[in-house]
């Protein structure tokens, strides 16, 4: 068989090629709710851990309710990290398909959560670096202004610290684009499982796996140059 | 003389690691309306843990820090009001890398106190006028000299209309040749009444300018009194080997 043939047979024949195209929308689907996920609770997990490193001492001395309850979410967050970022992504992605959600039928619902609860572990501790990067005298700048905690934070640290982290958070998105590709082994058509399905009914590997190997290439690389693009801006604006 | 105290320190402990550091071990001092309380002595005796506690940057192990009829120091105070009044100047000068001076200057106010854009702008230029850096106004604080940059830092707690300014080491993070214009800015605030507490190793400044000077050693007051007191006569003898040693 000549290139073109295989091209027909692993594609056009009973429009194989929606395969792939189903298959895409899914890894683009999960990585995109993934990544909001991962965001705003990675956003909440470093809250949590970076309040309770800056302000442990002056609660502990309040005494009372506050400081147990921020030890205990605190630690939470800590077992949350250790659990997560200690196991691979598709260990957890069937233990919640298979175990945590066995009667959801709705597996792209389940992959979302998956795969943004394991981002946000990573997201976390971007942000936590990112916080703990700020020099402690901006903190303390703003602290003997009058701003409360939350105001410094909000007004003089967080704006510094998105300046800080955003190549390395969209470097994390990346990342969960391509980790995307293990949601076959719960069913998911998913890019890789599009194209694993073509091969299956054609009993031809090279076409259907170069075809998603260069999809993935060229969204990575156009995320890439973007990131490349922000970075320098980032350290334009920086003088 | 009681009646005119801003601050009042009674027996003010800092403990480390369970006491076995004692950085401030029973400090009692009154800081008065107008005065400017220059605080000397060796490396590690003390002297910043004692400015930041005044203000709880650092919280105290015991004592209390009597400020606007409160003791500041116990728990459940609101100290952010209280911070407001209290200025407080850095030897990294700390001005917010992200912003203009100008913004450097006016977000306090705004956030804080409410001030309008305009008012709060109008009142930096003045301030920034004061200090001759008018034209700086939209600068990043990587394009100015660390002169500068302290003279910005001073100029932004100022713009909160401080009761009383803290200083720690204002000038030691500074080029030689820009100790100067620094020390010229405290001295004129000193000049117009502005309560100052200075943690400096300048006694050039300490003699000229403090109204009363305070030598620390291993987190106590060892001796204080008026600049000749201290450093024409004066009376203990590690007082007298630390100016042996930096005059
Ligand atoms: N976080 C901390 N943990 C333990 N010990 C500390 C801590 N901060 C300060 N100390 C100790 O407290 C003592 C007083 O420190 P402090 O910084 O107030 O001294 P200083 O007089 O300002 O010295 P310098 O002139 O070097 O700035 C020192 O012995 C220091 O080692
Ligand atoms: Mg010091």
């Amino acid at each position: 068989m000549n290139f073109k043939e295989q091209f027909i047979l692993n594609f056009v024949t009973d429009n194989r090629w929606t395969n792939i195209t189903t298959g895409l929308i899914h890894t683009i689907i999960i990585t995109i709710c993934a990544a909001l996920i991962g965001l705003v609770l990675g956003m909440i997990v470093a809250a949590v851990r970076t309040t309770y490193d800056k302000n442990c001492e002056s609660l502990k001395r309040r005494g009372g309710l506050g400081y147990i309850i921020m030890t205990f979410f605190n630690a939470v967050c800590k077992l949350y990290l250790t659990i997560f970022r200690g196991t691979p992504v598709v260990v957890q992605l069937m233990i919640m398909y298979y175990i945590i959600f066995a009667s959801a039928k709705n597996g792209l619902g389940v992959a979302i959560i998956a795969f943004g609860i394991n981002s946000a572990a990573y997201v976390a501790e971007i942000f936590r670096g990112g916080i703990m990067s700020i020099d402690n005298g901006q903190f303390e700048a703003g602290r003997s202004l009058g701003f409360n905690y939350i105001q410094t934070m909000m007004y003089i640290v967080i704006p510094q610290v998105i300046k800080a982290i955003l190549p390395a958070l969209l470097n994390e998105f990346i990342a969960l684009l391509k980790e995307t590709s293990v949601a076959g082994y719960v069913g998911i058509t998913d890019l890789t499982r599009g194209g694993n399905i073509i091969r299956g009914v054609t009993f031809s590997a090279f076409m259907p796996l170069i075809a998603v190997a260069l999809i993935y290439l060229i969204m990575v690389v156009c995320l890439t140059k973007v990131v490349g693009i922000i970075e320098r801006r980032l350290r334009k604006s920086e003088r | 003389m009681k009646d005119n105290a801003l601050i009042e320190v009674k027996d003010l402990k800092k403990h480390y690691k369970n006491g076995a550091v004692k950085a401030l071990d029973g400090i009692t001092t009154d800081i008065t309306k107008g005065e400017v309380v220059v605080v000397i002595g060796p490396s590690g005796s003390g002297k910043s843990t004692f400015l930041r506690s005044l203000n709880l940057l650092e919280l105290p192990t015991s004592g209390s820090i009597m400020f606007d009829g409160e003791d500041i120091a116990a728990p459940h105070v609101n100290i952010n009001k209280h911070r407001q009044k209290m200025g407080m100047v850095f030897q990294h000068f700390n001005l917010f890398p992200n912003m203009t001076v100008l913004k450097n200057m006016t977000i306090a106010p705004m956030k804080l106190k409410g001030l309008s854009k305009e008012d709060a702008e109008k009142k930096a230029m003045e301030l920034l006028e004061r200090v001759g850096l008018a034209d700086r106004a939209e600068a990043y604080p990587s394009q100015l000299s660390g002169g500068q940059k302290q003279r910005i830092a001073i100029v932004r707690a100022l713009c909160m209309e401080p009761d009383v300014l803290l200083f720690d080491e204002p000038t030691s993070a500074l080029d030689p040749e820009m100790v100067g214009e620094v020390l010229d800015v405290m001295k004129k605030l000193a000049k117009a009444g502005m309560t100052m507490v200075v943690v400096t190793h300048e006694m050039g400044f300490a003699r000229e300018v403090g109204s009363r000077v305070v030598f620390m050693a291993d987190g106590v007051i060892v001796e204080e009194g008026t600049p000749s007191e201290m450093f024409d006569s004066p009376k203990s003898e590690r007082l007298k080997s630390f100016l042996a040693k930096v005059l």
